[in-house]
């Protein structure tokens, strides 16, 4: 076994203990996983001589706070591509968002389809208690829906049809965000083509 | 500063076709047997000059087993310390094959387009005028 001395070892219980730290939220089995497996690998990149400083080896690891960020990031990617739960999947394009613009570029995605299902959704349970202020609206050139911005000139157009319509167009965009993410989140892991 | 400027584009732009190579690169080296982590990254590091973060490549591995890709266990070894092997389960290689293929097809069919321009010698004074 790698020869510590005392100082050697309370630097490496002292940066496992920092990554235990920045993993809470991870399940206890998984946490001591991976704790148990940087040991090794700091054990193993320690060279034979005891004098042998361990800050290089450190330094290479990165800061314990990053290798949990890239830790929690690929699990929940993991999760993320077997996974319909919309929850899940923005949580992950949030994560995501903060390490690149690809990320960003899918969170942002991720946002207008739930948030275009929402709004849908909300005006469906609107409607029937404001039926004359919630519609799709047509005239001059506009056309909008949920409640118009001025009245003048603007009918609305679907009338009866409006809540299965809408909860057809709720349904489509959260289905089409969700495969969407999917989508996204497993072509990340391709060779750059 | 338009060379310097184009420079670091081109180390950026190099970083992340290593990056995004480097689910593949990782796969292949578990093709011909079981490794654990650092000889994974010295394998990266001899084979295919891949200098990779110590700290990208642990999740990465992680990841690839919570998919089914890869499998591991705990050995001891002769350095005193238990270490963690991995392997690559079936659907780890045929997805390690797939990769390989998409790869070999891209940069063979990207080397035709490339080769003009790595033969002509690039003239600097040209590229000012521009």
């Amino acid at each position: 076994m790698t020869n510590l001395t005392p100082t050697r070892n309370e630097q490496i219980e002292a940066y496992l203990a920092g990554l235990n730290e920045a993993l809470q939220g991870m399940r206890r089995e998984q946490r001591e996983e991976i704790l148990r497996e940087i040991r090794t690998h700091i054990l193993d990149s320690l060279p034979d001589n005891p004098q042998a400083v361990i800050e290089p080896v450190l330094r290479a690891l990165g800061a314990p706070e990053r290798l949990a960020e890239h830790y929690r990031t690929e699990f929940l990617l993991a999760q993320a591509s077997h996974s319909f739960s919309p929850w899940l999947l923005l949580s992950t394009a949030w994560r995501w968002a903060h390490i690149g613009i690809r990320g960003f570029v899918v969170f942002l995605v991720a946002v207008f389809g739930y948030g275009a299902a929402v709004t849908f959704l909300i005006s469906v349970l609107l409607k029937p208690f404001l039926p004359n202020q919630v519609g799709l609206w047509v005239g001059r050139g506009t056309l909008e829906f949920g409640t118009p911005g001025h009245r003048a000139g603007v009918h609305e157009v679907l009338g009866n049809s409006y809540i299965p319509v809408t909860m057809l167009l709720a349904f489509g965009a959260a289905v089409g965000t969700t495969h969407a993410l999917r989508w996204l989140i497993r072509t990340r892991r391709r060779p750059a083509h | 500063m338009r060379m310097n400027a184009n420079g670091e584009r081109g180390q950026h732009w190099e970083a992340q076709l290593r990056k995004g190579c480097l689910e593949m690169a990782i796969l292949s080296t578990l093709w011909n047997g079981r490794l654990y982590g650092l000889e994974i990254l010295r394998c990266l590091a001899d084979k295919s000059q891949l200098q990779v973060a110590e700290g990208t490549v642990y999740p990465i591995l992680s990841r690839l087993k919570a998919e089914g890709l890869l499998q591991s266990e705990w050995v001891e070894a002769e350095a005193g310390h238990p270490r963690k092997y991995y392997w690559l389960t079936l659907s780890g290689r045929r997805r390690a094959r797939e990769m390989a293929e998409a790869w070999n097809d891209f940069s063979a069919s990207l080397a035709v387009l490339v080769q003009p321009v790595l033969k002509r010698e690039i003239d600097d004074d040209q590229l000012d005028a521009d």
